[in-house]
C-alpha cells in the first residue's frame, strides 16, 4: 500500500483545486440566482444556423464581444 | 378648486413620455445612484448598471431579458435575476445609453426602471456568497476528513502501520486548518465581542469547543502518547462546525429574505413624475425637485409621488397600509397617498406633501425603527442565556475533571460534548424568533408592532377601552350645519363667515373634528386673522383675533365658558366662540366606522371587557355603546378622567388596551398596558402606541390578539422544546454517550426546530372563520 503515500497528499491538493473551482463560480455569480441557473437549460437561444457565414452581423458580434 | 373636464387635452410640446424619462436616467448626477463605473479587459470604461424589472411572471422571462440586452450593441454583459426581479448590464457609454438598455427591456414586453436601493442589496449579497464559501469550505473539508479518518475507526488492530496512520492524520489536520481559521472565524469573532462587552453570548461554548478540540488533536496527531493522549478528533470538529454553519447560513438567508421583501414593498416611489405646468403642458422631472403645491399626472399602473388630493375620481391599490391590493374607490378631492398604485385610468394629483412629510416616509421609518429595535430583545435574550451558559462551562470543566480521573482518553471528547450539545440558542431564539414572525404577519395585514413586547402584553389583555371620535367612527365626519348663534348674528357674521373662521382656526388642530372643519375650503377668506393659536387637547384651540380678543373653536362647555350645553343632537358638535359668546354651533354626522359592530362583538365573544371613553357628550356616547353593543361607557371625560378609569381599572388587577387616535389620547395610550392607534393622516405615523393600525380596520385589533396569543403559545413550545433537549442531552454527554458530531448536529437541529415553529404564527386555519371557531382557537 506504499502508494498510498502518494495518493494522499496528492488527494489533499486535489481538494484546494476543487475548493477553488467553487471560489470561481461563487464569484461569477453562478450560485445567485438558482431557480434561473435551473431553467436556462429549458431556453431556446440556440442561434439559426448560418451555414454559409452570409449573414453581415456574424462577424461584426463576433469581433465586439469580449 | 378648479375641475378638469374628465377627457384630459393631450400634452402639446412636450418631450414624449421615453425620452423626458431617459433625461433623468441618462443624468449622470442621478445615474451614480444605480451605476458603477470600471475598467473593461481592453481599458475601455464601461458602466455597471444595476436595474429593476417589472412584469417578469416567471424563471425563463429573465433568460429573455438577458438575450434582448445582449443583442445589444454597446452591452458586454447582462444579468437577469427572476428571483430578485433585478439585472445588472456591464455597457459601453460609448456605443449606448442607459435609457436605451430600458427601452430595450420595454421592447421585449417587460419594464424596467434604475435601482435605487442597489447597495443594501450588494451589500446582502456579498455577506451571501461569504456566509456560502465558509459553509461549503466546511462541508468539504468535513467529508475528506471523515475519510482520512475513516481507516482509523474500521482498520483491525495492527493492519494500519504506524507510517500511514501518520500521514492519514496529516493529512486531516490540513484540512481541519482552513475549517478552524477560515469556516469557523464568525464564531471566534462573535464569542470575542461578548467577551470584550463583558458578557456571555452563546459563541463562547461553541468557540471554546472548537478550539480545545483542535487543540488536542493537533497534539495527538504530532506528539502522540504525549500530553494530549492519542485520539484526534478531526472528523467530529470539522463535522460540528459545518452543521453549525449550515445554521446560521439558514438563518442568513432568512432575514434577508425580511430585508429584501421589505424593500420591495417600501421601493414603490417613481423616479420620474409628470408635473402639469400652470398651461397643463406635462414635464417630465425627477421625483426630487416636486414642491408642495404642484400638479402631477400619474398614469395607470404609476405610483403616486406625494400625498394630496386627487383631481378626478380614480381607483387605487393602498396595499401599503392595508396589505389588501382591492381597489380603492377615489372620489374627486380625495386623498391618495404616495407609494399607493394608481389603477384604472390616468388621474391628476395636486401635491400636498413631499419627501419625508408623506405618510409613506412616515411608515418606512417606523418600520426601519422596529426592525432595528431588536438588538433590546436580544440582548435580553442573552441575560437568560448568561447563567445558563456559565453553568454549562462549569458543567464541562467538572466532566473534564471527573472523567480525566476515570478515563482519560475520554476526558477531553465528554468536555466538548457537553459544551457544544447544550443549546443556549434554542432558549435564547425560543421568544425573539416567535415574536418576529409575529410583528411581520402583523405588518402584512396592515398593523405596525412599534413595541414587540407588548405582543406579549396583547396576548394577556382582558379589557379594551376605546375612544370615539376618529377611533370607533369614521375619521374625517361630514360637517352637517353650522347654526349661528345670537351673538355671531349681532357680530354682522353670516353662516359663510362663520365657517371661514372656523376653517382657519382647525387648521391649527389635530383633532379628527377640525379636519373636516378645515376642509370646508370657504370661498372668502375669514373676516378676521388669528395669532397665538394654542391647542388645549381634548377641549379645543384657543387663539388671539385681530381685534384683539379671545376666540375659542372647541367643546361646548370649555369654548363658552359655561355658556351653552352640549344639545342631544345626533352626532358630535364644535362650537364657535368669541369675546361676547357663542358665535356659531357646527354640528357632524358621525358615521361608525363599517366594522365597528361585528368587531365588537368578536372581542366580547372572546371573553374581553369593552368600554368607551369619550369626550363627547355622555348621552350620544351611551347611545353609540348601545349601537354597538358596549357594556360600560363613559361620557364627558376628560384626559385626566380618562387616566383615572384606566388607573382604577388596572388597580383591579386588570390588563388594559386602549385604542384612540395616537395624538390626542397620547398620556391615556401610554398609560394602558397596550395602545393601538387607529387614524388617517400623517399624524398616525408620529404615534407613540405599541401598535399602528395603519389599515384603518378594527378588524386588526381582534387579528392582532389572535396572532399575539399563538405566537405567545409558540414561545411557550420553543422554551418547552429547550429545556427539554437541554435536559435530555446534557446527562448523555456527562456520561459519555454523546460522541461531538452528535453535539453538533443536535444543537444545530434544535435552533433550526425553534425557528421553524415560530415560522407557524401565521398559518391561517384552514376552517372558515366565524366567531365560534375563532374563540375555539384562541
Amino acid at each position: 500500500m506504499d502508494i498510498l503515500f502518494l495518493l494522499i497528499p496528492f488527494s489533499v491538493l486535489l481538494v484546494f483545486a476543487l475548493m477553488a473551482a467553487f471560489l470561481w463560480a461563487l464569484q461569477t455569480s453562478q450560485f445567485d440566482d438558482l431557480d434561473r441557473e435551473g431553467t436556462r437549460i429549458l431556453g431556446d437561444d440556440d442561434p439559426d444556423l448560418d451555414v454559409d457565414q452570409a449573414s453581415p452581423g456574424a462577424l461584426a458580434r463576433h469581433s465586439s464581444s469580449p | 378648486m378648479a375641475t378638469l373636464p374628465l377627457t384630459l387635452a393631450p400634452p402639446t410640446a412636450t418631450p414624449s413620455g421615453a425620452d423626458g424619462e431617459a433625461a433623468i436616467a441618462d443624468d449622470p448626477e442621478l445615474q451614480a445612484g444605480f451605476t458603477s463605473w470600471e475598467r473593461a479587459g481592453d481599458g475601455r470604461r464601461v458602466g455597471r448598471s444595476h436595474l429593476r424589472l417589472a412584469g417578469l411572471w416567471c424563471a425563463g422571462c429573465a433568460g429573455t431579458i438577458e438575450r434582448a440586452l445582449q443583442a445589444e450593441p454597446g452591452v458586454l454583459e447582462a444579468n437577469a435575476s427572476y428571483a430578485a426581479q433585478r439585472a445588472t448590464v456591464v455597457w459601453d457609454p460609448a456605443a449606448t445609453r442607459v435609457s436605451s438598455l430600458l427601452a430595450t427591456i420595454r421592447r421585449a414586453g417587460y419594464d424596467a426602471a434604475p435601482d435605487a436601493a442597489a447597495s443594501a442589496r450588494a451589500l446582502r449579497q456579498a455577506e451571501e456568497r461569504k456566509a456560502l464559501w465558509r459553509l461549503f469550505v466546511a462541508v468539504f473539508c468535513m467529508m475528506q476528513v471523515m475519510m482520512y479518518q475513516a481507516p482509523l475507526y474500521v482498520a483491525e488492530p495492527g493492519t494500519l502501520s504506524p507510517d500511514l496512520r501518520t500521514l492519514l492524520l496529516w493529512a486531516a489536520w490540513v484540512l481541519s486548518i482552513p475549517v478552524v481559521l477560515f469556516s469557523a472565524a464568525p464564531m471566534f469573532r462573535d464569542a470575542w465581542e461578548a467577551m470584550r462587552q463583558r458578557r456571555i453570548g452563546m459563541d463562547l461554548p461553541v468557540a471554546i469547543g472548537i478550539l480545545i478540540t483542535f487543540v488536542v488533536s493537533t497534539g495527538a496527531t504530532f506528539a502522540p502518547g504525549g500530553l494530549f493522549g492519542a485520539e484526534p478528533y478531526f472528523d467530529s470538529l470539522t463535522m460540528f462546525v459545518a452543521f453549525l454553519l449550515g445554521g446560521r447560513y439558514l438563518a442568513l438567508k432568512a432575514r434577508h429574505r425580511v430585508a429584501a421583501s421589505l424593500e420591495g414593498a417600501l421601493s414603490r416611489l417613481p423616479s420620474a413624475v409628470r408635473r402639469l405646468a400652470s398651461d397643463d403642458r406635462v414635464e417630465l422631472i425627477g421625483l426630487h425637485r416636486l414642491v408642495p403645491g404642484d400638479r402631477v399626472r400619474v398614469l395607470a399602473g404609476e405610483s403616486f409621488p406625494a400625498d394630496g388630493p386627487l383631481e378626478s375620481a380614480a381607483e387605487v391599490d393602498e396595499a401599503l397600509l392595508t396589505g389588501e391590493s382591492r381597489p380603492v374607490a377615489k372620489r374627486p378631492g380625495d386623498e391618495a397617498i404616495a407609494g399607493s398604485f394608481n389603477l384604472a385610468g390616468p388621474v391628476v394629483q395636486r401635491v400636498e406633501r413631499v419627501g419625508p412629510d408623506t405618510r409613506y416616509a412616515g411608515i418606512v421609518s417606523l418600520m426601519r425603527t422596529a426592525m432595528s429595535a431588536r438588538p433590546p430583545l436580544l440582548r435580553a435574550a442573552d441575560r437568560i442565556a448568561a447563567p445558563f451558559l456559565w453553568g454549562v462551562l462549569l458543567l464541562a470543566v467538572w466532566a473534564g475533571a471527573a472523567w480525566s480521573m476515570i478515563d482519560p482518553t475520554r476526558a477531553v471528547w465528554v468536555m466538548v460534548s457537553v459544551l457544544v450539545v447544550t443549546c443556549p440558542c434554542a432558549l435564547s431564539l425560543a421568544a425573539p424568533s416567535a415574536l418576529l414572525a409575529a410583528a411581520g404577519a402583523l405588518i402584512r395585514r396592515g398593523v405596525l408592532v412599534q413595541r414587540f413586547d407588548a405582543l406579549e402584553g396583547l396576548a394577556a389583555l382582558d379589557t379594551i377601552c376605546f375612544d370615539k371620535t376618529g377611533t370607533i367612527t369614521e375619521a374625517c365626519p361630514q360637517v352637517l350645519l353650522a347654526e349661528l348663534q345670537p351673538a355671531g348674528r349681532d357680530a354682522g357674521l353670516d353662516e359663510a363667515g362663520v365657517r371661514a373662521i372656523a376653517a382657519l382656526l382647525a387648521t391649527s388642530s389635530t383633532h379628527p373634528l377640525s379636519a373636516a372643519l378645515a376642509a370646508q375650503a370657504p370661498a372668502l377668506p375669514a373676516p378676521i386673522t388669528f395669532t397665538h393659536v394654542a391647542e388645549f387637547p381634548g377641549f379645543g384651540v384657543q387663539a388671539i383675533g385681530s381685534d384683539n380678543r379671545v376666540y375659542r373653536l372647541g367643546a361646548a362647555g370649555w369654548a363658552t365658558r359655561g355658556g351653552a350645553e352640549t344639545v342631544a343632537t345626533a352626532g358630535p358638535e364644535t362650537w364657535l366662540a368669541g369675546p361676547d359668546g357663542a358665535l356659531a354651533r357646527f354640528a357632524f354626522a358621525e358615521v361608525l366606522r363599517a366594522d365597528a359592530p361585528q368587531t365588537m362583538a368578536q372581542l366580547a365573544g372572546a371573553g374581553l371587557e369593552l368600554r368607551l371613553l369619550s369626550g363627547d357628550a355622555a348621552d350620544r356616547v351611551h347611545d353609540v355603546a348601545r349601537r354597538l353593543g358596549i357594556a360600560e361607557a363613559q361620557g364627558d371625560a376628560t384626559p385626566a378622567d380618562k387616566l383615572d378609569t384606566i388607573a382604577a381599572l388596572q388597580a383591579d388587577g386588570r390588563r388594559v388596551g386602549m385604542v384612540g387616535d395616537g395624538l390626542n389620547d397620547a398620556p391615556v395610550m401610554a398609560r394602558a398596558d397596550v395602545s393601538f392607534a387607529i387614524g388617517e393622516g400623517p399624524a398616525l405615523t408620529r404615534s407613540h402606541a405599541d401598535f399602528v393600525l395603519l389599515s384603518g380596520r378594527l378588524g386588526d385589533i381582534a387579528e392582532a390578539r389572535r396572532i399575539a396569543q399563538r405566537a405567545m403559545r409558540i414561545v411557550r413550545q420553543n422554551m418547552a422544546w429547550a429545556v427539554a433537549y437541554n435536559l435530555t442531552c446534557v446527562p448523555l454527554a456527562l456520561l459519555g454517550l454523546f460522541p461531538p458530531w452528535a453535539a453538533g448536529l443536535g444543537m444545530a437541529a434544535s435552533s433550526l426546530f425553534v425557528v421553524l415553529n415560530a415560522l407557524r404564527v401565521d398559518r391561517r386555519p384552514r376552517s372558515p372563520r366565524h366567531p365560534a371557531a375563532e374563540a375555539a382557537a384562541a
